[in-house]
């Protein structure tokens, strides 16, 4: 279980920054790495993911919850369970980006890209403690609610089956945005280690 | 409850309606109206284990989750308070069960406080309606939610409160509530009983309930979780026996109200009662600590607190500016400060001749519990303001003033009671202010008699023995001492003072007011009401708690002042830059000071036009040729706001109006949460000279029109970051077109494009804050 933000990719903040350097320009360099230490310091990661097989008709079984759209049908295609997940940097980093708004919106920007990821870096983590666990089963990448033809409107279904507002602290406004806002969640396939099937690109 | 009783709650309810088939995922409470016969046997089987209290299956029952199942909140509320009934033994109480909303409120999220204290009435109502005997709130994390929930119940029903909330390991919730901050808000706003639930094992949150005894003395229940279940096979790790034997250190810890939560079942509950009837439950230890606090921070009472007093317009011009305005970004600053400079109290006070006092102290709390997590003292004369704040407040707050004319106490001590408040009480009544210590103690009696007979505790009176300008009445300083003494050491009372009146009309006036802090906290003040931004102040109170002992081992003392020595001077010199440059690197205090050097020779207007506007342009120009990026462009705009803001000071100083160069009304569109975009837009409108009225996030179409018509802005600025948002943004275009208001729109937002701008009919695209300003210079000028 991950107690702090396990890192973060600089590059990958610069690019929700729309800074097209390799490297953070100098001037900023003092305000990234201000920022980077009261995030890291602020945040407290939480996870949750449960496994569930698949039924014929591709709903989660025990439960009503059966993803829609194309796209995740042929993400999840050869997949025999899924697993779903939600992570969130916590209500301790939303606060820090609020009121960071107010002290500084410079410093609030680069937070804010910081933030966004860090959320992946949680991700990764939380995925590779899954693969370990369910080794030597295979993973598919993670899809979420919102991409390609699956409806942001099923977070709720997702959100209720993983009981993840009880778990984790995450809630879900009426239009289906996620507070904190630095929150992911997603549904990863799990196949057999054998299976033959490459779609639904699979994890490293 | 008897003292010596112990109560036996049930288990969980969710995973047992599982195990008899409802899909993971389902609405629990849709249950109580189609399959009653099953929800009932859950009941019955928790009946026949030994609880003597059943929770109903209305957890979920709020008016956002049943307009998703089709079944109005009433009945879901009535079958499923009837399904226990039927289940009940003689003498099992039924207790109303409430979760969270689901929603998260303001700050954070945008659910109302108003409103969630609304979703709870209409659960509360029904509840008692269908014949429940208590409500229990459980599982809450946010502090506001459940004080909502709380007041709800006490101004709709004659129900006991239960309340139970939801903690990590690290002691605090989800939101970050502390549980110093539960007990003393829920214990002043008058619950029955409080606890713990959900979440983690019995073990784990034995240190928990060490905690709370130290800040209550109510009754506490527990009633944890079987652990965490496994994600792979979603079984819980505890099992019924181990269950129990782990609930006995709670037992004889005095806890007396016990059940399970999650993962729990009718076995647990039969172990957790043979273990029960086989043990006695221990005394409870007294309740040790008091004082006040925001939800995540406290300021316990014993030991010297600093109250800050900068948020006041009394004798402020820019200040009333401020107020006048409805600048509340002004006033979140001075909160900011102050907690900057150390203060543990913020006292809030918006008084001000014309204004809507009570509106503006609702206002005023809330934004600043948004940005700074001090508790808060809420200082005003008008009882409707009082009850305005203490209503907003997020936690426990003290209220300023009352004094000793029974008239006042009669009308502000039943509101002091009901939110919790404690009460600063002045030593003064009709008669004016008494001349000697002992008539000012005399007063302080009678005001600490009638908080009594309120049902206010002792150690929540205040006492403000009053301090008078010792240039005028030079005896009176020494009356004043003597009385915060007396009060002090006989009343055995904390005591307030307001110290810096002491040197008005002094020259060096810090010398007489430090000194004078000093002595009174010698005294026994321990709640100085002072400027905290004044360094020599804070120095002062940080060394008198090294002496007192309150600061153990001097660690704050050390702290503040080891390295002093060697420290650069803070405030450098600006030198030979220019006013251009030092915005360019977004330099706050060089700027503010080469603006005032500006200002030596040029009027305001030809500072903001001819220095500050093109230095701006300048910095947008760099930021559009990519050698200077975003973030710095936001804080080149902050700089320039430091410019701006010295030249606001000298225009209300001179009474004249201020400068605008227009109005702009900005807002994210309904449905949409992230306003970060829309937030920068401001910062950068602003420091260009617009006034921005800014809506928030979560806007509806007709908040917009009605602003933009109001303050007859010409251009209006719509923000959304969403796919699914787009279209509550071409609504809200509509809606403004609609209204006939004569207005240009641009909108903004990642999935926006120029092209998807023009389709939704907004008159402008723009990319990112820099293009904002630039449509706002083409529209407004």
């Amino acid at each position: 279980m991950l107690e702090r933000i396990p890192g973060i990719d600089r590059s990958e903040a610069l690019r929700y920054l729309r800074i097209r350097l390799g490297a953070v320009p100098p001037e900023l360099e003092g305000a990234f790495s201000r920022c980077e230490a009261e995030l890291t310091e602020t945040a407290r990661p939480r996870t949750v993911w449960r496994l569930f097989d698949r039924e014929a008709d591709g709903r989660l079984a025990g439960t009503r919850f059966l993803p829609a759209g194309e796209s995740i049908r042929r993400h999840l295609s050869g997949c025999e369970q899924v697993v779903l997940m939600a992570a969130t940097l916590g209500s301790e980093a939303e606060s820090l980006l609020r009121r960071a708004q107010s002290r500084s919106m410079g410093d609030a920007l680069i937070l804010d890209a910081l933030g966004s990821a860090a959320i992946e870096a949680v991700c990764d983590q939380l995925c590779a403690e899954i693969a370990q666990e369910l080794s030597p089963r295979r993973l598919t990448a993670r899809f979420s609610p919102g991409y390609g033809d699956l409806p942001l409107d099923q977070q709720r279904e997702l959100f209720a089956v993983l009981d993840v507002t009880r778990r984790i602290g995450v809630s879900l406004s009426e239009s289906a945005l996620m507070l904190p806002q630095k929150s992911v969640t997603a549904l990863i396939g799990v196949r057999a280690p054998q299976s033959s099937y490459t779609t639904g690109r699979e994890q490293p | 409850m008897n003292p010596s009783d112990i109560l036996l709650l049930d288990g969980g309810m969710g995973t047992m309606l599982q195990a008899a088939g409802l899909p993971l995922g389902e609405l629990p409470e849709v249950w109580n109206l189609t399959h009653p016969e099953a929800v009932t046997a859950v009941h019955r089987r928790y009946t026949e284990a030994g609880s003597r209290v059943l929770y109903t299956n209305t957890f979920g029952a709020n008016r956002f989750k049943a307009a998703r199942c089709g079944h109005p909140v009433s009945e879901l509320i009535a079958a499923g308070v009837r399904c226990a009934r039927q289940a009940a033994g003689p003498g099992t109480k039924i207790a109303l069960d409430i979760g969270p909303l689901g929603q998260l409120l303001e700050p954070l999220g945008s659910l109302r406080f108003e409103e969630a204290c609304d979703c709870f009435r209409e659960m509360l109502l029904a509840g008692e309606a269908a014949g429940a005997d208590l409500v229990i709130f459980e599982t809450m994390s946010d502090l506001y939610e459940i004080k909502a929930a709380v007041l709800a119940a006490k101004e709709n029903t004659r129900l006991p409160v239960w309340a139970t909330m939801t903690f990590e390991k690290t002691g605090r919730t989800f939101v970050g509530v502390t549980v110093p901050a539960m007990a003393l808000t829920l214990e002043g706003l008058g619950v029955d009983a409080m606890g713990f639930n959900c979440s983690l094992g019995p073990g784990e949150l034995l240190p928990l309930v060490d905690e709370l005894q130290r800040w209550t003395s109510l009754p506490l229940i527990l009633k944890p979780n079987a652990g965490l279940p496994d994600p792979v096979t979603g079984e819980f790790k505890i099992g019924p026996e181990d269950f129990a034997a782990a609930m006995l250190p709670a037992l004889r810890r005095g806890v007396r109200i016990l059940g399970g939560c999650c993962g729990t079942t009718p076995d647990f509950i039969a172990a957790l009662n043979r273990t029960l009837s086989d043990n006695s439950s221990a005394a409870r230890p007294a309740r040790t600590r008091s004082g006040v606090c925001s939800a995540s921070r406290v300021a316990p009472f014993g030991g010297v607190r600093v109250i800050g007093e900068r948020i006041n317009p009394t004798g402020k011009k820019r200040f009333q500016q401020a107020l006048r305005e409805g600048d509340i970004d002004y006033i979140v600053q001075r909160a900011i400060e102050q907690q900057d400079a150390g203060a543990d109290i913020l006292d809030i006070n918006v008084g001000l001749p014309g204004i809507d006092e009570p509106g503006m102290m609702t206002k005023t709390v809330k934004a600043v519990q948004a940005v700074v997590d001090l508790p808060l003292q809420i200082d005003s004369s008008d009882p409707l303001a009082i009850e305005a704040g203490l209503r907003a407040v997020n936690g426990r707050a003290i209220v300023n003033s009352v004094n000793g004319s029974d008239e006042v106490l009669d009308a502000v001590l039943p509101l002091c009671k009901k939110y919790g408040a404690a009460v600063v009480g002045l030593c003064l009544d009709g008669n004016g202010i008494p001349q000697t210590w002992q008539e000012r103690v005399n007063i302080a009696r009678h005001i600490l008699d009638k908080a009594l007979q309120y049902g206010l505790k002792k150690q929540d009176v205040l006492i403000d023995c009053l301090t008078l300008t010792v240039s005028a009445q030079q005896e009176q300083a020494r009356e004043t001492l003597r009385a915060v003494r007396c009060v002090s050491e006989e009343l055995g009372l904390h005591t307030v003072l307001g110290v810096s009146n002491i040197s008005f009309g002094l020259p060096a006036r810090e010398n007489v007011t430090v000194n004078f802090l000093i002595q009174a906290m010698g005294a026994g003040l321990d709640f100085p009401i002072v400027n905290p931004n004044q360094r020599a102040i804070m120095d002062a109170v940080a060394s008198f708690r090294a002496l007192s002992g309150e600061d153990r081992d001097c660690e704050g003392y050390i702290r503040r002042f080891a390295g002093a020595a060697s420290a650069p001077a803070p405030a450098a010199e600006p030198g030979e830059m220019t006013l251009a440059e030092a915005i360019w690197r977004g330099l706050r205090h060089e700027t503010a000071v080469l603006t005032g050097r500006a200002l030596e020779t040029r009027s305001e207007l030809e500072v903001v036009n001819e220095l500050l506007i093109p230095a701006l342009d300048r910095v947008g120009d760099g930021y559009e040729k990519q050698t200077l990026f975003l973030p710095q462009l936001i804080n080149a705009a902050n700089a320039a706001c430091e410019g701006f803001e010295i030249i606001k000071r000298r225009i209300s100083e001179r009474g004249a109006e201020s400068v605008s160069k227009g109005k702009i009304v900005l807002a994210t569109v309904r449905g949409d949460i992230h306003d970060i975009g829309k937030n920068i837009v401001r910062v950068v409108l602003e420091n260009y000279g617009y006034t921005v009225i800014d809506l928030g996030r979560d806007v509806p179409p007709e908040t917009v029109v009605e602003a933009a018509v109001r303050e007859d802005a010409k251009l209006v600025g719509l923000s959304a970051l969403m796919t699914t948002t787009v279209s509550s943004m071409a609504e809200t275009v509509q809606a403004l077109r609609r209204s006939g208001h004569a207005c240009k729109i641009m909108v903004g937002g990642a999935v926006l494009t120029p092209e998807y701008a023009r389709q939704i009919g907004a008159d402008y695209y723009a990319r990112d804050a820099k293009q904002g300003a630039d449509i706002a210079k083409q529209v407004l000028g």
